[in-house]
């Protein structure tokens, strides 16, 4: 059934090196649309790396090369659209909690009020519908001029989820999201990003196994710069093709 | 030796050095505040430096000419007393006083104050007391003076008034110039250079080289920035001794500074920070203008106030480009642009009149302004920390 959705990113020959260090070798791989994706593998396999090929996060390092291309909805992301709408179309989620040392208000309404939108009652509009869509209004309405600093580490995590919703994206990418959270918080940006698919293209950086197979529906295992196997998650966690993935997975390394 | 023994003689040592540090910075300041404190008066505070010789006009009070027992001038409406050097000196004056409603030259009004010496009445000069004190005593030398009065009682009267100086106003107007002109050229110049080489510009060679340059930079003493500021300000753009010549020596010597206090508080900047506003589609000056400034300002603010310090403390520099002339500069540069900041006139008393006191009163004021700003910056950064939350 999901092989009927439409392909939302197409990956060409894509390879990445830092200086003379290639941390991507020749990537091949098509990402759907309204799906989660989830790329695992152990630290420093290139997952995270390949996460910021796709919204040209790695362009802010010095030295990085990039060969190949990445194709999104058919265009091609480093040559035929400016980076910043790029981003507006790509959100991100890091690894740490990261708000803006400013009001939970202030936080969600960065990304609209950078791309142009001035109106109060706008503003309002969006920062309630963005944190209602990332499950935290109820928690955090009664305080959005507090500082978004003041709130728990889970609350904050889905706080900057609402900040990536505000600029309404297509695509949101994970960086180990819950890598920082408790098991509770864990769950509910879970139960998130489940929600979140029926509208987005989510793709999300996991070091938990668990997590790529409760939530995703495919996943891609990268061992050493290498994508050693893709596939629909069912597949690649009861029945890998490669015997790499099944020692991974398994537990014998990593 | 054994270990018991080397404890003991490394912590004498210690002891004794924070002992004689402490010691050090009481006595100093004691010193300083023992002697300077007899020289600060009202009028030391609120006074001009230089004497002011000014003629005005009074309309003298009609009748009764003479003089009260107790000094009283019933035509000036006003005390006078004996005065040192020349003249006779005003004491106490009425509030119905004519002297009040003098007018100067210009026909504004000039209205004349206790200790202001009148020392010429329309053509006659007062003589001094000193000069006439073995023909007469003082009563009679007040009781002359008063009868010079009494012929124009009724009369308006030209008068010449000398308001005596001794005051640190015009310092204290100078110091506060220099800051305010210096800290608008440096600051902005070193905050957008510390931006740029933070931000913008590419890690490597070159910046290494900038960075060794700018530390280089903050280590020579201010009286090569001073030679340097007296040839090209001072000969070469001809402003001459001069309020910007000295502002622009200086904003040389704080770029070092406030550049890189400001790229140290610009490193400590989270990068997720940079990297989630880009990520949002932010420009990169959106970036920094809307996040990283925003989050730098305690460090930014903390640096400025210290320049302030650096300002007040700098003489050398000054004494080549500003001058040390005692007056409220009056324009930016040129030839009544020049003006001495309360660290030169406290170098030039001692140099030129060995007037400690002098010296000292103006040390405490120093004091005073430098505790005042350390306890500001601490507020301000505690202040706008707590409102980061952080």
């Amino acid at each position: 059934m999901s092989l009927q959705k439409k392909c939302k990113f197409q990956v060409n020959d894509l390879n990445l090196f830092y200086g003379n260090f290639q941390a991507l070798k020749n990537i091949n791989m098509d990402i759907h649309e309204n799906e989660i994706t989830a790329f695992i593998g152990p630290s420093g396999c290139g997952k995270s790396t390949f996460l910021k090929t796709i919204n040209r996060m790695n362009d802010l390092i010095d030295g990085v090369i990039i060969e190949g291309t990445i194709k999104m909805d058919g265009v091609d992301i480093y040559s035929d659209i400016d980076v910043i709408k790029l981003r507006k179309k790509v959100g991100m989620v890091f690894q740490q909690p990261n708000p803006f040392p400013m009001s939970i208000y202030d936080n969600v309404a960065y990304g609209p009020r950078v791309h142009g939108i001035k109106k109060k009652a706008q503003l309002d509009e969006i920062v309630e519908e963005s944190l209602k869509r990332a499950a935290v209004w109820d928690e955090v309405k009664d305080r959005l001029k507090k500082n978004a600093l003041s709130v728990s580490g889970g609350q904050q995590q889905r706080v900057c989820i609402a900040r990536a919703l505000a600029v309404e994206p297509d695509v949101i990418l994970m960086d180990e999201p819950t890598s920082a959270l408790d098991p509770i918080s864990t769950m509910k940006i879970e139960d998130l990003a489940l929600e979140l698919k029926n509208k987005y293209t989510i793709i999300i950086v996991t070091h938990n196994m668990q997590q790529a197979s409760r939530i995703s529906d495919r996943t891609a295992f990268f061992l050493t710069g290498d994508m050693i196997e893709y596939g629909e998650t069912e597949q690649i966690f009861n029945n890998p093709k490669e015997k790499k993935t099944e020692d991974y997975i398994t537990g014998r390394f990593g | 030796m054994d270990r018991r023994k080397k404890d003991g003689i490394a912590n004498f040592f210690i002891y004794a050095s924070a002992g004689i540090t402490v010691f050090l910075l009481v006595f100093i300041i004691l010193f300083i505040v023992i002697k300077g404190l007899p020289g600060i008066t009202i009028d030391f505070l609120t006074r001009n430096y230089e004497d002011k010789t000014t003629y005005v006009n009074i309309q003298l009070n009609k009748g009764e000419g003479g003089i009260g027992e107790d000094g009283y001038l019933p035509v000036l409406g006003a005390y006078i007393t004996v005065n040192e050097q020349k003249g006779i000196a005003l004491t106490k004056i009425d509030k119905d006083s004519p002297v009040k409603e003098a007018v100067d030259g210009l026909g504004e009004v000039y209205a004349l104050k206790n200790k202001d010496t009148l020392t010429k009445i329309e053509d006659t000069a007062i003589d001094s007391y000193e000069k006439v004190k073995d023909s007469m005593t003082q009563e009679e030398y007040l009781k002359n003076i008063a009868e010079i009065f009494s012929e124009y009682a009724g009369q308006s009267v030209k008068i010449k008034v000398v308001r005596p100086g001794g005051g640190i106003v015009p310092m204290v107007v100078t110091t506060f110039y220099m800051i305010v002109l210096s800290l608008l050229i440096a600051a902005p110049v070193s905050i957008l250079a510390a931006i740029y080489l933070n931000e913008y510009a590419v890690k490597g060679k070159l910046l290494n080289i900038i960075h060794f340059a700018i530390k280089n930079l903050a280590g020579i003493p201010s009286i090569i920035y001073g030679l340097f500021g007296s040839l090209f300000f001072v000969q070469i753009l001809k402003m001459q001794y001069s309020l910007l010549s000295g502002a622009m020596t200086i904003s040389i010597i704080l770029l070092p500074t406030i550049i890189t206090t400001t790229e140290e508080t610009l490193k400590t900047i989270p990068n997720t920070y940079r990297e989630s506003s880009l990520g949002l589609g932010a420009t990169k000056l959106q970036t920094i203008t809307k996040v990283i400034l925003p989050s730098a300002v305690p460090g930014i603010l903390v640096a400025v106030l210290l320049s302030v310090g650096r300002i007040v403390g700098e003489s050398a520099a000054l004494l080549l480009t500003a001058g040390t002339v005692a007056q409220i500069p009056k324009a930016l540069f040129g030839n009544s642009a020049s003006g001495a900041t309360l660290t030169i006139k406290a170098y030039t008393l001692m140099k030129e009149e060995n007037d400690l006191t002098t010296a000292c009163a103006i040390g405490i004021i120093l004091l005073i302004i430098i505790i005042g700003i350390n306890i500001s910056s601490k507020l301000i950064t505690k202040k706008l920390l707590q409102k980061k939350g952080a």
